[in-house]
């Protein structure tokens, strides 16, 4: 397995370099992010993270993802890290159990979701990795982010300011993206 | 892995259907074999949040992927024992894997005269046959999650 040692910086890709994901496990399962949306890594020592850490004067909420993909009852573990994520303007944070490193994969490593998945889930994943011997689920980080910007959204209308019409604009192609 | 029963596949009539007769937590089903991909050993399976009913996990084989249908699930059996097999059938939107008994699955062949239609509707199926006082569906594998049945 080519996860290598964890790093706090953003990796940006390039049109010819091969993917990158951040394998991370939640609830006991591998899931990956992909390298161009994470903003960092925080650890704590004693497993405690305020709600919405301010990283460099950027609010990240919290995403349950556990929540979010039926894991609550596996919710509870040890050594918790966050993942932060940006996409564009709308940024959040994961709780995950363990963030294991970055994986540079191979094109043959990324795979589709089964077509048999025919259900909403095809929006939160944008595929699977393979990885050693296992297989970690890609999320879908405008999946993953989807609230927070509809919470951006919902802030911005309260306000009356102008923006509002790109922001719909910007989920209706987060929405297409899913 | 197989063993045959009942006539020989090359004895067959040309208006038959080859079958594999396998079960599910004790229930006795078939699948054509033009149908079926391979069978292994059942190995673990990778969960798969998701709210498609009765996929919810893949096996990985190498570097493929597959799908797991929790056909146990689908007709409220529990699966036993230890050295679970796994089946694999060729589904129209790619091979997908069920988990079945370690009952050594059997090839059988059937005349058409014998086939009959499936009077439940449990599962998919493309007709089903007699085996004593038994009926023994067999599994329409294109239909397999497609809420058709």
């Amino acid at each position: 397995m080519s996860v290598s040692g964890k790093r706090e910086e953003c990796v940006g890709p390039t049109s010819t370099s091969p993917p990158r994901f951040v394998i991370t496990t939640i609830g006991g399962r591998y899931l990956a992010f992909e390298a161009e949306y994470i903003q960092g890594v925080l650890t704590s020592e004693d497993g405690e993270f305020l709600p919405a850490p301010v990283v460099k004067g950027m609010t990240y909420r919290v995403v349950d993802l556990a929540v979010r993909l039926n894991l609550a009852s596996e919710r509870r573990w040890d050594g918790t890290e966050v993942v932060l994520l940006a996409d564009g303007t709308c940024r959040g944070c994961v709780w995950v159990q363990k963030v294991h490193g970055i994986l540079e994969a191979h094109r043959s490593q990324v795979l589709p979701l089964p077509a048999q998945f025919c259900g909403p889930e095809r929006g939160w994943y944008r595929g699977m990795v393979l990885f050693d011997h296992n297989v970690a689920l890609v999320m879908n980080t405008a999946w993953v982010l989807e609230e927070q910007l509809e919470g951006m959204l919902s802030r911005t209308e309260l306000q009356g300011t102008e923006s509002a019409v790109a922001l719909q604009g910007a989920m209706e192609s987060k929405n297409q993206a899913c | 892995m197989l063993r045959t029963n009942g006539h020989a596949q090359h004895h067959a009539a040309p208006q038959s259907w080859h079958l594999l007769v396998f079960s599910v937590g004790g229930r006795r089903l078939a699948v054509r074999t033009l149908e079926v991909s391979g069978i292994s050993q059942w190995r673990e399976v990778i969960p798969v949040s998701g709210r498609t009913p009765f996929v919810s996990a893949v096996v990985r084989l190498n570097k493929t992927v597959l799908p797991v249908f929790d056909l146990a699930a689908a007709l409220r059996r529990t699966m036993g024992g230890n050295s679970r097999l796994c089946l694999r059938v060729k589904h129209p939107l790619g091979d997908t894997v069920i988990c079945i008994d370690e009952e050594i699955p059997v090839l059988q062949t059937l005349g058409l005269s014998m086939i009959q239609p499936y009077r439940d509707r449990d599962m998919p199926a493309e007709g089903s046959y007699a085996h004593g006082q038994e009926e023994v569906p067999i599994l329409a594998v294109s239909k397999l999650g497609m809420g058709l049945w």
